[in-house]
């Protein structure tokens, strides 16, 4: 090791000291502002990776949609199946009705599914918490929990639905009776939007309700593993789809928001990184002070024979080292965090009594992480570059001192 | 008659002068010295005769505003003679200056750690050091745990670990007391004496002067013998 290391590691932690009080604060200054960038890019990443699961899980990694309907589902199918990385396909039919029960009214979106197709690419029975998916026919719906509890039904319940078609039928004179389904299922995705306000019928259910005849609004694909969706999207789009449908990923369905979700977590890291700078200036002030109080040994130091860039590193050394420390501490203590978040988030809710506020502001049933190794990556580089920076000046002051000065001032 | 040994160090001409205000204030005014394998030398002087300024051109921690410095023979540019100093020099100071971080066994072995890598033979030397100057149980202790005796009799086996051909003792006993300055003394040319280390030892004391192969006194910037 070198000796400036050594010494370093020494001034630090001292032999025979239990509690080394400046290093002890050092660290811990570095290791909450890289705790803090751990855990709010972790939630921030989260929020992103809940949407993505709630997307891909419910409709797929793509969809093929046209400007207007699609008459020919079938057609299209095999079409789309033919290409390379579609793992399964299915047809769907989508749109926005009221629903009466127990005389209470609500708006929620219906999707119809293609109950032969759509188990390839949704998993919709892992999310069915009370009934069966199984049951589910042309006078039966699934609902959304959250919408269930709010109108006071559950299974075997009856629901009246009316869709946009009655205005259409009204116009024309004609009497148009609201269509009565069955609840034959609640359904839970884990997304206070998606459980408070969605019902799930067949195919033929909505075709029905919004006067589709045997088309539909478009066709949800799900890729093989391995294969990214940006890439099964480019594929579908050159593989000859007909004229005036286009495939789109999740992520071009939802570009915007995801790019307000990204400039957001953006500007929090770069907000929260002023802890790790200011953390950092604390060091940088802490070994400016050492430097003086060590000017006598600074100058031992190159009556011994080192070079004034041995003795810089020494100071650039103990700044690093605090870095290093303090970001695996600041790690540790961040995972910590993300390991207790939910329980956190709930006692402080339970305590100011919000429980309600709290679940319908995150939309998630539990606040969400996802910790992705590159913005890891990113803080632990960050936090030992600034670090670095901060061992710099104390080092240049160090390593100006010259000897014979140092002893001068005894 | 034997033969001389080679000469360790020789200064010619060595000036030094100061700025004080408007003032030139000439600390050192063409000094001589020559110094041999193995011979002790005191300087003594009043306080501010320049006795320290001349340590610190010999040990070229200063550079000299006229004059020849030669280490071994090779002529020495205080600007470039670090790493040589760490294998020529070792330097005793008056307040010690031991690194308060490091147990003695580490300040011993800091001028080997500074030069390069510390090995077995290394820390066997410096356990030796340590044995020799009386704290062979104490290595592991830090300079806040050893007397002043303790702790100047530490630096002086850390001045000899790189087995250098000069040691330069400023007042090593300035901040000791009667009985514990003679004793450090004593160890102090015992051991250049064992190991053939030449030694220039300023002080104030007369009687540890006069232990010492020969005498010089600084007196208004010129160096007497005598």
């Amino acid at each position: 090791m070198p000796w400036y290391v050594h010494l370093a590691l020494k001034q630090l932690f001292p032999a025979g000291r239990r509690f080394p009080f400046f290093t002890a604060i050092s660290v811990l200054g570095v290791a909450l502002g890289v705790a803090l960038l751990i855990v709010v890019t972790s939630v921030m990443g989260g929020f992103g990776y809940e949407i993505r699961r709630m997307i891909v899980e419910t409709e797929g990694e793509v969809q093929v949609k046209a400007r207007g309907l699609i008459d020919d589902p079938a057609a299209v199918l095999q079409q789309v199946r033919r290409v390379p990385g579609v793992e399964a396909a299915t047809p769907f039919a989508s749109g926005v009705v009221m629903v009466m029960a127990n005389g209470r009214p609500a708006y929620p979106a219906i999707r119809g599914l293609h109950l032969d197709t759509v188990g390839g690419v949704v998993d919709l029975a892992a999310y069915v918490r009370l009934g069966t998916l199984e049951e589910l026919d042309d006078d039966s719906v699934l609902v959304s929990s959250e919408l269930a509890r709010s109108l006071g039904v559950t299974i075997g319940d009856t629901l009246e639905v009316y869709s946009p078609l009655i205005i259409e039928r009204l116009r024309s004179d004609e009497v148009f009776l609201p269509r009565e389904v069955r609840v034959v299922g609640l359904v839970e995705i884990g997304h206070q939007q998606l459980d408070s306000s969605m019902l799930y019928g067949t195919l033929r259910l909505v075709q029905d309700l919004y006067g589709l005849g045997s088309a539909v609004h478009g066709v949800n694909v799900r890729a093989r593993p391995g294969v990214g969706e940006d890439e099964l999207a480019r594929r579908l789009n050159a593989g000859g789809l007909p004229a005036g449908l286009q495939a789109f990923s999740w992520m071009d369905s939802f570009e915007e928001f995801l790019w307000v979700l990204n400039l957001e977590k953006g500007m929090i890291f770069f907000l929260l990184l002023f802890i790790v700078i200011v953390a950092a200036f604390s060091v940088m002030s802490s070994l400016l002070i050492s430097v003086v109080r060590k000017t006598r040994e600074i100058g031992l130091l190159g009556a011994l024979g080192a070079s004034s860039r041995g003795v810089a590193a020494c100071f650039c050394a103990q700044g690093i080292l605090i870095g290093c420390f303090g970001t695996l501490v600041g790690l540790g203590l961040g995972f910590a965090a993300l390991a207790v978040r939910n329980d956190a988030v709930m006692l402080i809710a339970r305590l100011t009594q919000r429980e309600d506020e709290l679940r319908r502001f995150y939309q998630f049933s539990n606040l969400p992480a996802h910790t992705v190794p590159g913005d890891v990556a990113t803080v632990v580089v960050l936090t030992l570059a600034i670090s670095f920076l901060a061992g710099l000046v104390p080092a240049w002051r160090a390593a100006r001192l010259r000897p014979v000065e140092a002893f001068r001032s005894e | 008659m034997s033969e001389p040994t080679p000469p360790v160090l020789q200064a010619a001409g060595l000036t030094k002068t100061y700025a004080s205000g408007d003032r030139r204030i000439a600390v050192l005014r063409g000094v001589d010295l020559l110094l041999r394998a193995g011979e002790s030398v005191s300087i003594r002087g009043e306080s501010g005769a320049g006795k320290s300024t001349l340590l610190h051109l010999l040990a070229g921690l200063d550079a000299p505003d006229a004059g020849e410095l030669r280490w071994n023979g090779d002529r020495i540019d205080a600007a470039r003679c670090t790493a040589i100093r760490n294998r020529f020099l070792g330097m005793i100071f008056q307040s010690f200056h031991l690194v308060p971080e490091l147990t003695a066994e580490d300040n011993v072995l800091l001028p080997r750690r500074i030069g390069g890598r510390v090995d077995a033979a290394a820390r066997r030397r410096a356990a030796d050091l340590l044995a020799r100057v009386g704290l062979g149980e104490r290595a592991r202790h830090l300079p806040s745990q050893l007397s002043g005796g303790e702790r100047q009799r530490v630096a002086v086996a850390r001045a000899l670990m790189n087995q250098p051909s000069l040691v330069l003792a400023d007042e090593p006993t300035g901040n000791l007391d009667e009985r514990t300055g003679e004793a450090v003394i004593t160890l102090l040319l015992e051991l250049v004496a064992e190991t053939r280390t030449a030694l220039i030892l300023v002080t104030h004391n007369p009687a540890h002067a006069a232990r010492t192969s020969r005498h010089l006194t600084l007196s208004e910037g010129i160096l007497h013998h005598g």
